[in-house]
């Protein structure tokens, strides 16, 4: 899948990277991570990537969730160019249309559950907007956490949380702008067996009910397996699709 | 909506930014407290300095001819009533009123004295002003002056002996058991309470004076010294050390026999509606009136024939003002160890919260969006900092006597020594505009602190601020 000009988009790409190469300086020279990455997740669809550790996992969700700039190539977010919008606009994409799982939750520890969850909202819509809407906001995110069992957790910090109920409140938080694309890294990769289970099946749930566009970064080939594609990566390049036989 | 929610969630949370606050609360508290009582501290001392001065002081310099505009020479005009009539009719003037001022010797032992024995030990040089009672109490603060409260000395409390005229309304009376004696009545005379104390004179007490007197028909001194006996009937208390230790005054009228003098008056006292306010306008117009019918030269040429009360304590003046303005400046250095605090406690906050900065971006927030949220950290700290520093300093200088009182007791001994002073209390004068540029200068510089970490929390990468653990 390295070329772009071999797989053009599918009408339905949500997210989607032509000729995406990474790199950073170290020294004088130049170490490339990603070797030129085409990929494109569409709409409703389950993919999982996997690999060895420092393959460049990681780098290429940053760059698809639009947080790290490729050093080549380009990403397209719902259709857009997202480097080639302003700043602002591009914020605005990943505010609307990319949720963020990350495996250490990352949760703000000065604010309650419920005020986590909201937060998304609190960034894309001015003090005025938000003042109009926070009933909504407030009540879609009150019935999600009490939907993943948080009922009586709505006012408790990050701090008095367990690493589950906090997992919880970060898949909430994502899904809180029904954005089309959610994008996890090793969610359940802090978290023991049992819990990651029921973390994994809110996580799959909310997907497939909502029919968003999910891209996991995971170790766990169990998961992997409930994925509809799995990609391998490799030294910063994709070498396996699992539409063909997955290498063993 | 982001930035106001959780600046002030970190505000209320972290309890270090606090510090910042209390730092800014402290700065602007003190600068509001110390210029407060600085500005009252000044506006008496310019109470003081004025003395018994009239806002506007006119005195001809009695030439013999006053050149013209179109050139003509026209002779010096000396008639006061017409002058006074002229000053009057201008709205803004309030009253007016002849002086005749002069100078002399004061020698209470006896004018021989002044000849015998060396200067300062038993002579003085003083200045010999004489009045109408009326007109001088319409004019100038000379009526509060022979009312004003006795000063005292360290340790040895009411210090002039002479006191109050008999009759404040009419104090150049002879006192009542000169009268009464039927003695050769002599001319009663009003002392500054620092010449009385110094002297150590007492009501009734008769003094010599002796000046040099001239012929007026001539223009020449006289050979003999005008040598007379006065009898002191009250002192005054202007506030202004000058005036007190040197001033003597007496009837206008008798001054003038004293000094053999047909031509009554040597000066004119104006008192102005609002000297503020009118000031500059009343002595442009009168100046140039009066030099049109003869009594001064054109405006502008001798300064000291129109003079308002500030033109004679410039220097002083000058010197109060420049001393508040580096005052200000010191102590606005306060605000930039204060804006410091914020500098550092919002540095450590950047570094702190990287991993959230990085949480921010994922979710959406632009680099504009955090730099505003630190910048709102800063805002929040200078507003409430300063807010608060303004109410504690303004409260603080409404009732700097009772916290001096209270300190004293505690300390136990007395922080403002009203003995010392010419005061009687603390004088604290809060201006309202002062407290908003105090305000306004902190949270001006504090912003430009903050503005430092908040450009660097927006420079961050969001990938490594989310790998900051």
């Amino acid at each position: 899948m390295s070329d772009p000009t071999q797989h053009p988009l599918s009408a339905d790409a949500v997210l989607s990277c032509a000729g995406v190469r990474r790199s950073f300086p170290v020294g004088e020279r130049r170490l490339e991570i990603l070797h030129g990455i085409n990929l494109e997740l569409r709409a409703g669809e389950r993919l999982a990537l996997m690999g060895t550790s420092g393959a460049g996992k990681t780098t290429l969700l940053h760059i698809l969730g639009l947080l790290d700039r490729p050093t080549e190539g380009s990403v397209r977010v719902a259709g857009e160019d997202a480097w080639s919008l302003s700043p602002k606009r591009r914020a605005n994409l990943r505010n609307q249309k990319i949720g963020f799982v990350f495996q250490f939750y990352h949760l703000l520890p000065e604010l309650s559950a419920l005020e986590n969850a909201v937060l998304p909202a609190m960034i894309k819509l001015s003090r005025r907007a938000f003042r109009s809407n926070r009933a909504e906001f407030l009540d879609r995110a009150t019935t999600m956490l009490t939907r993943f069992g948080l009922a009586d957790r709505l006012g408790h910090r990050p701090s008095q949380l367990s690493g589950g109920e906090q997992q919880r409140i970060a898949i909430a938080r994502a899904l809180l702008l029904d954005p089309p694309i959610l994008i996890a890294d090793e969610p359940t990769g802090n978290l023991d067996r049992g819990t990651g289970e029921k973390v994994l099946e809110i996580l799959l749930d909310e997907q497939s009910a909502r029919g968003v566009a999910l891209m996991l970064v995971t170790h766990d080939e169990r998961l992997a397996k409930r994925c509809e594609r799995v990609l391998y990566m490799e030294d910063g390049l994709i070498q396996a699709d699992s539409s063909a036989p997955i290498p063993t | 909506m982001f930035r106001t929610f959780l600046s002030l969630r970190y505000l209320k949370a972290r309890k270090t930014n606090w510090i910042g606050m209390a730092g800014i609360l402290v700065a602007v508290g003190a600068l509001v407290l110390i210029l407060s009582i600085m500005a009252g501290f000044l506006e008496e001392s310019r109470r003081t300095l004025r003395g018994n001065l009239a806002d506007l002081v006119i005195q001809p310099s009695f030439q013999s001819s006053v050149l013209q505009e179109n050139g003509d020479w026209v002779p010096m005009q000396t008639d006061v009533e017409r002058m006074l009539e002229i000053i009057r009719e201008d709205p803004d003037v309030v009253a007016a009123t002849p002086q005749l001022q002069w100078y002399g010797i004061f020698a209470p032992d006896g004018g021989e004295s002044a000849l015998e024995k060396p200067m300062q030990d038993a002579i003085q040089l003083i200045e010999l002003v004489g009045i109408d009672v009326e007109g001088e109490g319409e004019a100038t603060d000379f009526r509060e002056s022979l009312e004003a409260e006795y000063g005292k000395k360290p340790g040895m409390g009411k210090f002039c002996n002479v006191g109050r005229p008999e009759d404040v309304e009419d104090p150049f009376v002879n006192l009542r058991d000169v009268r009464q004696r039927r003695t050769r009545l002599k001319v009663p005379i009003l002392v500054g309470e620092q010449l009385a104390y110094l002297w150590g004179l007492r009501r009734g007490q008769e003094v010599s004076l002796v000046t040099a007197t001239y012929d007026e028909a001539s223009s020449k001194l006289n050979e003999t010294a005008a040598n007379a006996r006065f009898q002191v009937v009250g002192s005054f208390r202007s506030k202004d050390n000058e005036t007190d230790s040197r001033r003597i005054y007496m009837d206008r009228r008798a001054l003038a026999d004293f000094l053999q003098r047909d031509r009554l008056w040597s000066a004119v006292l104006v008192k102005l509606d609002d000297y503020e306010r009118d000031k500059d306008a009343v002595r442009a117009r009168l100046w140039s009136k009066l030099h049109a019918e003869g009594f001064l030269s054109a405006p502008g040429i001798r300064l000291n024939e129109f003079r308002t009360w500030e033109d004679f304590r410039a220097t002083l003046l000058a010197a109060i003002q420049n001393e508040k303005a580096l005052m200000g400046i010191m102590l606005s250095l306060v605000l930039v160890v204060a804006g410091f605090t914020v500098f550092a406690l919002l540095s450590m906050m950047v570094t702190e919260k990287r991993r959230d900065i990085g949480i921010l971006c994922a979710l959406g927030a632009t680099p504009r969006g955090v730099l505003a949220l630190f910048l709102m950290i800063g805002l929040w700290e200078a507003v409430i900092g300063s807010a608060l520093g303004a109410l504690v300093g303004i409260t603080g200088a409404y009732n700097i006597d009772a916290i001096e009182r209270k300190l004293s007791s505690v300390f136990g001994f007395q922080i403002f020594n009203r003995e010392i002073y010419l005061f009687d209390h603390i004088p604290a004068e809060v201006s309202f505009s002062g407290v908003a540029w105090i305000v306004g200068g902190a949270v001006f510089s504090t912003l430009l602190f903050a503005a430092i970490p908040a450009w660097r929390a927006s420079r961050l990468d969001p990938v490594e601020a989310l790998r900051h653990e």
